[in-house]
């Protein structure tokens, strides 16, 4: 009886393969309800099967970093043709599955490692931090911005560097303190660096951490914080000013759809590498879906006048929708890293009017002027 | 009187178990467990029978699959049989983890940057990674001999500085040239990587070694003078110390090989598996934690660690199958790992008690007077 269950099941899984849906897996670190990295992840896997009727998904939730491999056999097993894996981490494992699943297609989220058959994807937010720092610079009262972080690497460096940057732009003042927690899911040790830093002094907080945590714990004084992938501005309304949204099946359905139509291949991925900012819509600079600035916030901005190199004297409300509309364009016209920029200890990174590198973003080192704390590998 | 009594019946205590009792109780265990983790998987819409066929298929009867259950199993194996022995003398080492990870760093030192020849790179590794974790360990038994210190709380502590040292090392000084700016070491060269079985995971050389030890620590435990003093350690230390035992002398060795097994735990998860220093909590998921479980499991057997072992690598795994295959959340697959444990582990009472039925005389003197007879 079990054996004709299990024959039948199998025929089924014949019929289905042989049929037009594309099966895709998507693998998790975290949970899907983190609120945060996994959950838009998981949000946007959601929307993708709306848009694209074809694709059938499977996911799976906390899968430890090394231990990806084992489950790229279970989706394979259970049919994928395409796996997004959305952790750095599991990099050395996709490259390693891919080896032995050459027909199957890899995506790895923030990945730098490619082959024919894996590409790289990310939607980075590093004008998002930008924007939310204009915003944390004037809302801050004791110049001090706590950014409580994840490790320190490029991706999470370059995040501080250029909130730490729009910061400076519209309060010179503004210094930025890093505590780093060592996990993107740790909810414990962020409330205790948020509390760190409150006793610091801090009262405007930025996070890369996968939960609302440091948002709550912010709110208990009344400071504002910045959401952190997925809207978060229902934890708390009052102080969520901005933040950081992603849509990330701007390229899940940009990449199926090049593979349903034949364009992506297992054979031709060496060189694809999503790498999805304001202008491509990947990436929302807002508290929730639209919510660019937080009403509760808008006074405090509109009150705050700066004299600035470029706009002139300009309200900080008006000086975020003016960079946003520069780089929301196809060809943007400003971009955060532009020189002349220093680092913390006196170097000269870019000079008057260069512009970093796509290669130089991504292997970000060096510490921002007016960043406090440790800063390992430091250059 | 005792419900029991009522019946007829006494708890006895049995002084050793034998083995088909002890696989009665086990696999009873099991059974229940099962029945209980099938009702959880019916309430989640999965038919139990469905649901077992399916993960005996992906663990058992598949090769990949199979080598997953056993790779998982070879850091908690070696571990393992390592906290058999230093718990069989009453040393309660709960270390394996950093001892474990002082391996990992032992084995990338030297892969990295000591330019041994390729046939003696392995040998090497396994070598340093022995005397690390070793090293790991004789710290703790040697406060503990000499003035007394608690090793639950030395051995657990220390691996939090493992932990710490493992991330300075690869944040700092090994941080690798190639990881452009990430946090891992360079990887190792790949002719120094342990081999496995066709394109699998399973780097035999190390479960290899598991195995031996498990017979050496069996043998030095039942046949040697050694594992005699420990014993008498462990049951009487007074009569140990009468005997002229050298407390020192035997807990140093002792947890030399004890923590050093968990050290070449480190060498296989980096030699065989991730190439190289990452992340402490990737390089060991809490193995130095679940070896525990598997040496208590284990009874003090050395040679039941490897099934112990085993076991867990394939509840583990089973767990990962539930998550794809049956769709299951992720904390549903936590709680079934934990109930099938917890079933195990309560079998334990079964073992060294056992149900006596009472003399007929005994009863009838309970039923008819209402007293205990003094027979």
């Amino acid at each position: 009886m079990r054996r004709t269950v299990l024959v039948l099941l199998l025929l089924l899984g014949f019929a289905l393969a042989q049929s037009d849906t594309l099966k895709v897996g998507f693998i998790y670190v975290g949970p899907v309800g983190d609120a945060g990295w996994t959950f838009a992840h998981d949000l946007a896997r959601q929307k993708t099967i709306e848009a694209l009727p074809n694709v059938e998904t499977i996911f799976v939730e906390s899968v430890p970093e090394p231990e990806v491999e084992p489950f790229i056999d279970q989706l394979v097993a259970e049919g994928a043709q395409v796996i997004f894996a959305t952790s750095f981490g599991y990099g050395d494992g996709v490259l390693s599955a891919a080896e032995r699943y050459p027909d199957v297609i890899f995506g790895h989220a923030s990945g730098v490692e490619r082959a024919p058959n894996v590409m790289t994807y990310m939607a980075d937010f590093y004008q998002v931090y930008y924007l939310n720092g204009l915003i944390a610079g004037a809302l801050s009262e004791s110049n001090k911005l706590g950014y409580v972080a994840a490790f320190p690497i490029p991706e999470v460096k370059r995040h501080i560097n250029a909130f730490a940057l729009g910061a400076k732009e519209v309060n010179p003042e503004a210094e930025v303190e890093v505590v780093w927690i060592f996990s993107w899911f740790d909810p414990a040790g962020a409330k205790e660096a948020t509390e760190a830093l409150i006793d610091k002094g801090a009262d405007v907080f930025a996070f890369t951490e996968d939960t609302p945590t440091v948002i709550q714990t912010a709110a208990e004084q009344g400071f504002p914080s910045f959401s952190h992938y997925a809207s978060m501005l229902e934890f708390s309304p009052d102080t969520v000013a901005s933040g950081q949204l992603v849509n990330w099946e701007t390229i899940y359905i940009d990449f199926l759809q090049g593979v349903i139509d034949g364009t992506y291949t297992s054979e031709n991925l060496e060189d694809l590498d999503y790498f999805w900012l304001l202008q491509d819509e990947a990436v929302e600079a807002a508290a929730a879906p639209g919510v660019v600035i937080n009403p509760v916030h808008e006074e405090a901005l509109r009150a705050a006048i700066i004299d600035h190199p470029e706009f002139g004297e300009i309200s900080v409300y008006d000086l975020v929708f003016e960079r946003l509309a520069q780089m929301e364009v196809a060809e943007p016209t400003f971009d955060p890293f532009t020189g002349p920029l220093s680092d913390r200890k006196g170097n000269r990174v870019y000079a008057e009017g260069e512009q970093a590198t796509l290669a130089e973003l991504l292997s970000l080192q060096w510490a921002a002027e007016n960043v406090v704390g440790p800063w390992e590998g430091e250059p | 009187m005792s419900l029991l009594e009522r019946l007829g019946y006494r708890l006895e205590q049995r002084p050793v178990p034998p083995g088909r009792v002890v696989f009665l109780v086990t696999v009873g265990a099991i059974v229940a467990a099962l029945i209980v983790t099938g009702i959880i998987f019916s309430l989640f819409g999965v038919n139990p029978f469905y649901a077992y066929a399916t993960i005996a298929e992906r663990t058992l009867f598949n090769f990949r699959g199979f080598t997953e259950v056993v790779r998982k199993s070879i850091p908690l194996l070696l571990a393992g049989v390592g906290l058999v022995l230093a718990f069989r003398a009453q040393f309660w080492n709960i270390g394996a983890e950093g001892q474990i990870l002082a391996g990992a760093v032992a084995a990338t030192g030297l892969a990295l940057f000591v330019p041994l020849p390729v046939w003696l790179m392995i040998p090497g590794m396994f070598l340093a990674g022995f005397l690390a974790g070793g090293l790991w360990g004789l710290v703790p038994a040697y406060l503990k001999v000499r003035l007394g210190v608690n090793e639950i709380i030395t051995t657990l502590m220390l691996n939090y500085v493992a932990l710490y040292i493992v991330r300075w090392l690869i944040n700092g000084p090994w941080k690798g040239a190639s990881a452009t700016g990430f946090s891992y070491s360079d990887k190792f060269d790949r002719a120094i990587w342990l081999p496995t079985v066709g394109t699998t995971r399973l780097h035999w050389p190390t479960l290899l070694l598991g195995l031996v030890l498990a017979l050496f620590v069996a043998l030095l435990l039942s046949r040697m003078q050694l594992g005699f003093e420990i014993r008498m350690m462990g049951q009487s230390p007074e009569a140990a110390r009468y005997a002229g035992v050298n407390f020192l002398r035997t807990t140093l060795i002792l947890v030399l090989f004890s923590a050093g097994a968990a050290g070449l735990a480190g060498v296989g998860e980096v030699a065989g598996i991730h190439h190289r220093l990452i992340e402490p909590n990737s390089i060991s998921l809490g193995y130095g934690y679940t070896a525990i479980i598997v040496a208590l499991l284990a009874r003090g057997s050395p040679l039941a660690a490897i099934l112990s072992a085993l076991f867990m690598g394939l509840v583990f795994a089973s767990g990962d199958i539930m998550k794809v295959a049956l769709r299951l959340p992720f904390q549903i697959t936590g709680v079934i790992n934990g109930l099938i444990l917890m079933f195990v582990i309560c079998a334990e009472p079964f073992l060294r008690y056992r149900l006596v039925r009472l003399s007929a005389e005994h009863r009838r003197g309970l039923n008819g007077r209402g007293v205990e007879s003094a027979d």
